[in-house]
């Protein structure tokens, strides 16, 4: 059989692989060779070697993205996880509502990230004038926790309804032995629940962390970087350092950023995937 | 017996606190549509959470401004059209691309297999300009064939969900169909198709989101001298000296919301149980 | 299963289908873009990367009004606010590049000059009213200015008449801050403010950290006879203090919740009569009028005094930042025909008149069509009557981290969480800070 297939490869691969040499392969190859090289269009290229890479690290609005970057990412992590497993535990009690309360949280994730951020930007303007405390793009500490309000109101409802089906996955036999040996709600808890939905915590950490770490979209609409680019996260520096910036050097500099932020998300799914991994149960 | 009455008596609690959180979930969307009902100069900061009076009242004022001035019909139309014909692109190329990489073994299969895993990590920053030159240089900047700029791109993912699922698919129905004379490409459409079809769904959801809610893709590839797909039509509500049309705005946000809102209430079981194979084959 | 067979016909149809849109799409298209540069050889086409929003419609319909006369396509794009940059940048990468873009002055320039055509000795340069108005690279004339532009105190006059004043009895420093204060002092009598918020954020902080922050390096230029420097002194701070104090204090809310507004919110209270005056430009004129807004008797534009220089003879805030450039990397014919438009544009009787009616602008060519826009036509007649506008310096200002660094420190005076050293040190040190980095990055 595998002979015969093999022999249609044009009908079942080809589509698929020119697409994705056009949307993917290509343009990533090219943009690694830009990245050491300065243009502003793609007809009057110089190559200048490793010099953009050292520009990259003497722009401070990068490390500053980067440190921002970093600790939203940690924060966004733990509070979407914990509240989102928080709630399925919630949501598996059978309490009246349920399915009311799944439709709900779920919901704000189907919204696009640019409207999201104008929606919130209303929203917390709003509050702060009630509270006469100066607007959102004025403050670079309320710009931080207005993204981490808006990522969680996203996200806890998709991570939720991961939770929600790990949960439901555990033996109930498993919970019944466990009561049977006079194990407490507490202890059931962290000693059979949480281990038995580690294939759960794994791809939610995943999705979460890099999500957050390439967000873009409502970073964009919400506080635009404001003030001063102090709320400004790595995907939109580079595109700000790529497109908003000109002068013949800042397109190749973005570029090595991109090649740097690429690098990072890497390195951070990498580590992420085995320390969860290692903590998970085998079944 | 006291101690499910005290779990009842929790539980009637806890309802009443989960379904606050409802009310502040659904708050800023019901903020948002209050407003796009108010005369624009009653949209200010202090007067956002006022609910509109007979002087601010302006019926559907805004969404006729919003659609009329926007040309908002035809950014709905593509984006419709984008996500609807990206989305079919991707969910039949790529469960055929996925079927080949699973059952023929291969330095092809390896390769595009490990290619797609490599291509989910890869954020669209480090692609974007190169990208855009590409689909420029390609001419597949318009509405009718960027699908394949998505196809290209959103591979990744579905390639990874759907080899997931036929791992764990039984070899035995399909060589039975062989034997019986059918030919691959029967054998795909006929046996492995339907068997695929929950995996579909939830990999067609997972990339409609993606493909109808994109920004920066279409922002940068599409030609801007005829099409806007939504996202990039609701920037076009500011001015150059700082003004924006809030009222015909927040009309257009509603416009955006409202039909996703309607078809998850109405395909909600579909979508929840995709979202949750999606992740778990993840 | 004979429905199956076709559906699954049908569906092989259809990846056939994409397979040969897939596939063939690449072939013919890199046939696309070598015939085109060929093609285009008999009539050249116009595409204009427009940079405010608010007057897209009335140059898509210029636009469709040429076409429909000379039969060259113009397109017309608008990039949307904030984006302009971004936008540029982006379309100039692409084979089929804006035609037609514009700079904000000489800093603008220095970004772009590589792409823009030399306009010397253009019909288009020789029609312009002034050559201050010509944007120079050297010898070279890279840009024209399309748009002059006026701002000042917007006053209410209705509301002006009921506190007792006229707009004439405002001509001086001491005379504004005169007639705010004691609006103020009667607020809760009267029923309205004497400013306006602010609007400190992206929204409209333009208005305190780039166009009032014109007025002292203006009069500092005016005082060293120079026109630009690399080393601001700050001699006329103590006005801008002074001025700015005065609008946060009388303004329709605490100084400390200024923050909290925004430029809508600002524009709002001045359409609801809550204050009298309003700081902004004639640009703002359409905002103000027409539907729900005010009809011309009782608006009125005054200059800003800060009380420097010859007040009784200061004109309003008069000048010019919006340049188009043509890109020279664009086929010859094309460079032509919107050499053509532009010419027919600031000439042609159509063009003129709509330049001036339906956009408000007051563009610097001999053939320009008077304009109804209120604040422009007070401008001219202030001109006329000996008054010296201020000229507009902020195309000499540093940089965008200039501006925000000063915008960032006003709002932190106006909130009580800063004092007015900050603004003297982004102002004076800032502006010394990022002409050294420029000159590094050069």
């Amino acid at each position: 059989m595998e002979k015969s297939i093999r022999k249609f490869w044009p009908i079942f691969v080809l589509p698929t692989l020119a697409a994705f040499i056009i949307g993917f392969i290509w343009p990533f190859i090219w943009g690694i060779g830009l990245s050491f090289c300065q243009f502003i269009t793609v007809d009057r290229v110089n190559f200048v070697g490793l010099q953009n890479y050292i520009s990259v690290w003497a722009d401070n609005t990068f490390t500053h993205a980067f440190a921002f970057t970093t600790l939203f990412t940690i924060v966004s992590t733990v509070l979407i996880n914990l509240c989102g497993f928080g709630l399925a535990l919630l949501l598996t009690r059978h309490i009246k509502g349920t399915n009311l309360f799944r439709t709900v949280y779920f919901m704000p994730n189907l919204i696009g990230g640019v409207v999201l951020g104008y929606i919130w930007q209303t929203l917390f303007n709003g509050i702060l004038t009630i509270l006469g405390k100066p607007l959102i793009t004025l403050n670079a500490t309320y710009g931080f926790w207005g993204l981490i309000i808006l990522m969680c109101w996203q996200q806890i409802g998709y991570m939720m309804i991961i939770y929600i089906a790990g949960l439901q996955n555990v033996p109930p036999d498993l919970i019944e032995a466990a009561k049977i040996d006079g194990a407490n709600s507490r202890q059931i808890l962290t000693k059979v629940k949480i281990p038995m939905v580690m294939p759960s915590v794994t791809i939610c950490t995943f999705l979460t962390l890099t999500n957050s770490f390439k967000l873009f979209d409502q970073n964009l609409s919400l506080t635009g970087g404001e003030p001063a680019k102090s709320t400004m996260m790595l995907a939109y520096n580079i595109y700000d350092t790529f497109y908003a910036r000109s002068g013949p050097q800042w397109k190749g500099i973005g570029q090595a950023k991109a090649v740097v932020f690429f690098l990072a998300v890497i390195v951070i799914a990498l580590i992420q995937l085995r320390i969860t991994r290692s903590k998970e149960v085998q079944q | 017996m006291s101690a499910s009455k005290m779990t009842r008596r929790v539980n009637a609690v806890l309802s009443v606190l989960l379904g606050l959180l409802c009310i502040a979930y659904v708050y800023p969307i019901f903020l948002i549509l209050i407003n796009s009902l108010k005369t624009e100069r009653a949209i200010t900061t202090a007067t956002v959470f006022e609910l509109p009076t007979a002087e601010t009242f302006v019926k559907f004022q805004n969404y006729i401004t919003g659609i009329t001035s926007m040309n908002f019909l035809q950014s709905f139309w593509y984006s419709l059209f984008i996500s609807v014909s990206s989305v079919f692109l991707i969910l039949l190329c790529c469960s055929m691309c996925a079927w080949f990489i699973t059952r023929v073994k291969g330095k092809l299969s390896s390769a595009m297999y490990y290619l797609c895993v490599f291509s989910m990590v890869v954020p669209f920053q480090m692609v974007m300009f190169t990208l855009a030159k590409t689909a420029d240089t390609l001419k597949l900047n318009n509405p009718y064939n960027i699908c394949i700029i998505y196809l290209g791109f959103g591979a990744g993912l579905a390639v990874f969900m759907f080899t997931g699922f036929m791992k764990s698919m039984p070899v035995e129905i399909e060589e039975a169909a062989m034997i019986d004379g059918c030919n691959p490409l029967q054998i795909f459409f006929k046996v492995v198709c339907p068997i695929l079809k929950p995996t579909m769904i939830s990999t067609a959801i997972l990339e409609v989101m993606w493909v109808w809610n994109d920004y920066l893709l279409p922002t940068l590839v599409l030609d801007i001298k005829s099409y806007r797909t939504i996202p990039m039509a609701i920037q076009y509500f500011r001015g150059s000296y700082g003004k924006v049309e809030m009222g015909p705005m927040m009309g257009c946000i509603m416009l955006t919301v409202l039909p996703v809102v309607i078809l998850y209430l109405i395909c909600q079981k579909y979508i929840i149980e995709g979202v949750v194979a999606g992740a778990v084959k993840g | 299963m004979n429905a199956k067979k076709i559906i699954s016909l049908l569906i092989v149809c259809a990846m056939a289908a994409a397979l040969l849109v897939g596939c063939g799409s690449s072939a013919p298209a890199t046939n696309d873009a070598s015939g085109e540069t060929a093609s285009t050889g008999a009539t050249g086409k116009v595409y204009y990367l427009n940079f405010k929003p608010e007057q897209d419609q009335q140059w898509q319909d210029l636009a469709a009004a040429y076409t429909a006369e000379t039969g060259v396509p113009v397109t017309v794009v608008t990039a949307a606010s904030g984006e302009y940059e971004t936008t540029l940048m982006s379309e100039m990468a692409k084979s089929d590049a804006p035609t037609l873009f514009q700079v904000n002055g000489p800093v603008g320039l220095a970004n772009w000059k590589d792409y823009c055509y030399d306009l010397s000795g253009t019909e288009l340069v020789s029609e312009l009213t002034s050559d201050a108005y010509a944007l120079k690279d050297g010898e070279a004339t890279l840009g024209v200015g399309y748009v002059i532009e006026s701002y000042g105190l917007i006053a209410n006059k209705d509301l002006l008449e009921q506190a007792g004043y006229t707009v004439e009895d405002i001509n001086s420093f001491e005379s504004l801050k005169a007639i705010a204060e004691d609006i103020t002092a009667r607020q809760d009598e009267l029923g309205f403010a004497a400013f306006t918020s602010a609007g400190m954020d992206g929204s409209s902080d333009w208005r305190y950290k780039t166009h009032l922050a014109n007025l002292p390096i203006y009069f500092e230029y005016q005082a060293d006879g120079i026109t630009s420097t690399d080393a601001i002194k700050g001699t006329y701070l103590d006005n801008y203090k002074n001025i700015f104090d005065l609008y946060i204090n009388n303004s329709t809310c605490d100084p400390t919740q200024l923050a909290g507004k925004t430029g809508d919110d600002s524009r709002n209270e001045f359409l609801a009569g809550e204050a009298v005056f309003y700081q902004n430009g004639s640009w703002e004129y359409v905002n103000l009028t027409g539907e729900n807004g005010f009809t011309d008797d009782q608006l009125a534009m005054i200059p800003i005094y800060i009380g420097v220089g010859d007040e009784a003879n200061q004109g309003l805030c008069t000048g010019c930042e919006n340049y188009w450039c043509i890109n020279n990397a664009a086929p010859e014919e094309d460079i032509q025909a919107t050499l053509d438009f532009l010419t027919w544009c600031v000439t042609s009787e159509e063009g003129t008149a709509a330049l001036a009616n339906e956009m408000g602008f007051v563009i610097p060519f001999k053939g320009a069509a008077e304009s109804t826009n209120l604040f422009v036509k007070q401008d001219s007649e202030m001109t006329a009557a000996g008054k010296v506008p201020v000229a507009w310096t902020f195309t000499t200002m540093p940089s965008e981290n200039w501006k925000n660094g000063v915008g960032s420190a006003l709002t932190a005076y106006a909130a009580g969480t800063g004092d007015w050293d900050g603004v003297v040190t982004a102002f004076v040190d800032g502006w010394a800070a990022e002409v050294a980095l420029s000159a590094n990055a050069g």
